[in-house]
């Protein structure tokens, strides 16, 4: 189980990482104060290094006083990887076969699966979604959305 | 007085039954944009920009800002249900909004925010009508150490001591400092931060951001506390619109002072994302009630709402007659002024006062119909609350990413957008704040080029931000407010706030 | 009535096209524009779309879509992401081939098929209407006499407004400290509001405060003056304005151009079909009010004619951005 202290710890981690890159990446710009004001860098270095000292900070503090109860309750885990985990395959395949698809595929399979819908009104949401967002974004508002393959297929 | 004649011929200008017709189609569109998140208020208009080539000006123009006052009510609609600003400038009305119709009291966040929204965007139209003059010389007197000022002045009045502890604030600060900074540096043309990846060129758009941070954040904090978008009484009952009506005039000081707020950062400009956080963060300081903000305070709804919508309707001013935009969208029907013929300057009240004043009347007619409109539409959006979760939730995961996709139609806002929702989440679960990241996003970049722009101007002498007295004033100002909360726990000891 | 009008203008895109060109769109289009909604490239592209879709010049349906990121650099990177299809049309401006000098990109010039350019939009030197000059050269000569204090506002950095500030300066010796701003819209109004002294404003730009006589032109960085003879102020009109050569000043010529461009790959009949279709919109008369209205010079060029513009344009601007230092890499 993870506790708030390892989260505490893990999210400084993140953070202090952040501001280690960004401080780094201003590095190429000059980080000095030239005859007309500060450079390009400067800003971005200071604030990569503020963040990566308070983040240390809060890693300390993380450290000294954390409390180890856990973030997650056991059971709370599982909801929570139930939603998250398709939403992540959600994107993943919006990015392979186009946002359209994907929506189909995702709605169909948590309707179904987790939702314990009859295949009908599965269907009927899951399709009914994404043919509405067509309707809406690309005629109405004439937003192209992401396309995939099967689009390409059938000539949109 | 001349400007109240000109007004009533205004409106007879905008009282036909075909401007009346394209005030609601306009506000109707907008309302549906700005419920989108992602969506926005200027891509709707860009979008409706090249149907209005071929109609006439004031045709067009009623059309495009009526679509602007649609987006701007819609968008605090799923901000308050689903915790998801539609628009950006109604992220701050998410602190209170939401906590309030949690409670079972939807219908009044709603009153409150759209009966404020309207209060203030009449509040701007009433300057921009009575003051156009005194503004358009005012605002002239703005140059880059100006601008930092304002900037600051809205930092320092949103960031005090919050109930959040001050390290995690820095750290959420800096991190909205530092995504501010990718991507294209005006002041030296340069490419920062991208580490010469293709997809970090634009920038990391701060909309895409807040559908993570709130929107897809918000679904996982809600799986984890039980599956369900929390009880929402989802009928409007005309009882409580009233009722809710009657309880405004108690809120008089914050209406009025985030009405000057929203004027102020409308016309100088700087913007209404900022000027509703700004509101927000001075209401919470000079309330009686600091502890309920963040839990469902209505100042805490009032407040933005109201300098949204007065700053949203005073930065048609400064586009009308300098041609610089105070919005997002006030850039884009600036472009259109161009096509259409007309040339925004002094001049454009002069020679085309049928134009100028046509839109201000219509203002004022599109905010009541906006009123109107966006009320009748809540029951709509409620009763999506009570769709099972196994299927709405889905439905919000798919429109928050379509929303992510349509801000700049970047795949990679989808990972983008993913990953804040992460952090979203484990920010709330820590206590790490979130809207001080959200304010330095918006405000960052923008109050960097001011800074170095300046320096430029001055050849590197800081002493430009105490140069004239008006700069002056708004960095004394800015600094007070700064240091106002630990002078008072000195002084008076004991100091209570608390943070969204 | 839609699939009536549909086949009107299918019938209507037959007629006009179809005998001249092997290629056709076979799906919607789409209007890749390198600004944000609003800017100057926005305007330029959403109005050759509205005058396509007033004459039926093209069967499919046309998508606009704004990537203004970097600059407009995401926008051009489309060259590398879509290479070979030819629904996706780019508008720019010379940024396109200026870019990748003073950034580090993942395209090359390369990698874009030039397809036309329908406009020239116009520089000219503005200062505030009460500064005591009477004319360009005395402005330039008060500049020389004070080096480094006269600021020179403009749009972005490394850009046209900038380009053209340090070939003023190299070949006057006039020294200012030049200002990037937003836009021409910020610039007009520093310079309305007295706080810096001159501005580089393409006419669209400040034709409002020129009207409201905050600012006035001195003269205009083209060959020949100005087209429209309409009076702007009570005396003057855009024709009455000095060429910067009458003056005196080294610089005679700096116009951008307003440009549109297909991936690399595309097959050459592509080129064509779009160069026509843009030389159709270019003589309509709605183009030719917008032409006008935005005091632009309007000038088609396709072909040999466009490549030739393009390497002068590339030429002169590499020269001066190698003198600044810019060019990356």
């Amino acid at each position: 189980m993870i506790s708030r202290k390892a989260a505490e710890i893990g999210l400084a981690s993140v953070t202090a990482l952040f501001g280690t890159v960004i401080a780094y990446g201003a590095t190429e710009f000059g980080v000095g104060w030239a005859p007309s004001g500060p450079e390009p860098g400067t800003f971005p270095f200071y604030i990569g290094l503020i963040v990566l000292v308070a983040s240390l900070a809060n890693m300390v503090a993380a450290l000294v006083a954390g409390d180890g109860t856990p973030l997650l309750e056991r059971s709370h885990l599982k909801d929570v990887a139930r939603f998250v985990v398709p939403m992540i395959g959600f994107v993943i395949l919006a990015l392979l076969l186009g946002i359209y698809v994907a929506t189909f595929v995702y709605l169909l399979g948590t309707m179904r699966v987790q939702g314990r819908y009859g295949w009908g009104r599965s269907i009927a949401v899951s399709l009914g979604l994404p043919l509405g967002l067509y309707a809406l974004m690309e005629k109405a508002f004439q937003v192209p959305l992401l396309k995939g393959p099967l689009e390409a297929l059938i000539g949109l | 007085m001349d400007n109240l004649a000109s007004l009533f011929h205004g409106f007879s200008v905008a009282l036909s039954f075909h401007h009346i017709f394209l005030m609601l189609v306009g506000i109707l569109l907008g309302i549906l944009v700005g419920v989108l998140p992602g969506l926005g208020a200027p891509n709707g208009v860009s979008l409706l920009l090249p149907l209005t080539f071929t109609m006439d000006p004031v045709a067009a123009i009623i059309l495009l800002t009526s679509m602007y006052w649609g987006a701007l009510f819609g968008g605090s609609t799923t901000s308050i249900l689903f915790n998801i600003p539609g628009e950006p400038s109604s992220v701050a009305t998410t602190f209170d909004g939401y906590p309030l119709a949690q409670k079972g009291k939807a219908t009044e966040a709603l009153s409150y925010a759209f009966l404020s929204a309207g209060f203030g965007a009449l509040v701007g139209v009433i300057v921009i009508t009575l003051l156009s003059g005194v503004v358009q010389k005012f605002a002239l007197r703005f140059s880059a150490p100006e601008y930092f000022a304002v900037y600051f002045l809205a930092f320092c009045s949103f960031i005090g001591l919050g109930g959040a502890p001050v390290l995690k604030t820095v750290v959420s600060i800096g991190c909205g400092f530092a995504l501010a900074a990718v991507g294209m540096d005006s002041v030296s043309g340069s490419l920062r931060l991208t580490f010469e990846f293709d997809a970090l060129l634009a920038g990391i758009s701060f909309l895409v951001v807040v559908i993570g941070l709130f929107g897809i954040g918000e679904l996982i904090l809600t799986v984890e506390e039980g599956l369900q978008l929390k009880g929402i009484e989802a009928r409007v009952r005309p009882s409580d619109v009233l009722r809710t009506m009657a309880m405004m005039p108690r809120h008089w000081a914050t209406l009025l002072r985030s009405a000057l707020v929203g004027c102020w950062m409308g016309i100088t400009p700087g913007g209404p994302t900022a000027a509703s956080f700004m509101s927000y963060g001075l209401a919470r300081r000079f309330s009686k009630y600091r502890q309920g903000f963040g839990k469902g305070e209505p100042d805490g709804i009032i407040a933005p709402e109201t300098a949204d919508h007065s700053a949203g309707t005073a930065a048609m001013l400064p586009m009308l007659a300098l041609g610089i935009p105070g919005s997002a969208t006030a850039a884009v029907m600036l472009g259109g002024l161009m096509i259409w013929g007309l040339n925004p300057g002094p001049m454009l009240f002069v020679e085309r006062p049928d134009f100028v004043w046509g839109l201000i009347a219509s203002m004022y007619l599109g905010n009541v119909i906006g009123v109107i409109l966006v009320l009748a539409t809540v029951p709509m959006f409620a009763s999506i609350l009570r769709i099972p979760f196994a299927i709405i939730g889905p439905a919000i995961v798919v429109i928050c990413f379509v929303g992510a996709y349509t801000v700049g139609s970047r795949p990679f806002d989808l990972w983008v957008a993913l990953g804040f929702g992460f952090v979203g989440y484990l920010f709330k679960k820590l206590n790490y704040p979130i809207a001080p990241l959200i304010l330095a996003m918006v405000i960052g970049d923008k109050a960097e080029d001011a800074f170095r722009q300046s320096l430029i101007m001055s050849k590197g002498a800081l002493s430009v931000f105490w140069s004239n007295a008006l700069v002056g004033t708004l960095m004394a100002l800015a600094l007070l407010l700064l240091v106002w909360p630990v002078a008072a726990r000195v002084l008076f000891g004991g100091g209570r706030s608390s943070a969204p | 009535m839609k699939t009536l009008t549909a086949l009107t203008a299918t019938f209507a895109a037959l007629v006009v096209a179809a005998p001249a060109h092997a290629w056709q769109p076979s799906k919607p289009i789409e209007f890749v524009v390198t600004s944000s909604p609003g800017g100057g490239t926005d305007n330029f592209a959403r109005m050759i779309q509205s005058v396509i879709a007033k004459h039926n010049l093209i069967s499919q349906s046309i998508v606009v879509v704004n990537k203004g990121g970097g600059s407009g650099a995401e926008g051009f990177l489309t060259v590398k992401t879509a290479a070979g299809d030819a629904h996706k049309v780019i508008f720019g401006t010379n940024n396109a081939y200026l870019l990748p000098y003073v950034a580090k990109l993942g395209y090359k010039f390369s990698d874009m098929t030039p397809v036309a350019a329908l406009a020239l939009d116009e520089f000219l030197l503005w200062v505030k209407n009460d500064a005591p000059y009477k004319s360009a050269k005395e402005y330039i000569e008060a500049v020389k006499a004070k080096p480094d204090t006269f600021k020179m506002a403009g749009s972005q950095s490394k850009d046209t407004d900038q380009t053209l500030t340090s070939m003023l300066s190299a070949s006057t010796g006039a020294k200012f400290i030049y200002v990037p701003f937003q836009g021409g819209g910020a610039v007009g109004t520093q310079l309305a509001g007295g706080h810096v002294d001159s501005h580089t404003n393409n006419p669209n730009e400040s034709i409002g405060q020129w009207k409201a006589e905050q600012v006035r032109p001195l003269c205009v960085f083209s060959p020949t003056r100005l087209a429209s003879t309409t009076k702007v102020t009570a005396t003057m009109g855009w024709s009455d304005i000095p060429t910067c050569k009458e003056q005196g000043l080294p610089v005679e010529r700096f116009q951008m151009p307003r440009t549109v461009w297909l991936p690399d790959g595309v097959p050459a009949d592509a080129v064509t079909y779009y160069a026509d279709i843009l030389k159709k919109v270019s003589e309509t008369p709605e183009w030719k009010e917008y032409i006008a209205r935005t005091v632009q010079t309007g000038q088609f060029l396709a072909g040999d004619a466009f490549k030739a513009f393009i390497a002068n344009d590339d030429k002169n601007s590499r020269a001066v951005f190698e003198r600044e230092g810019w060019i990356v890499k």
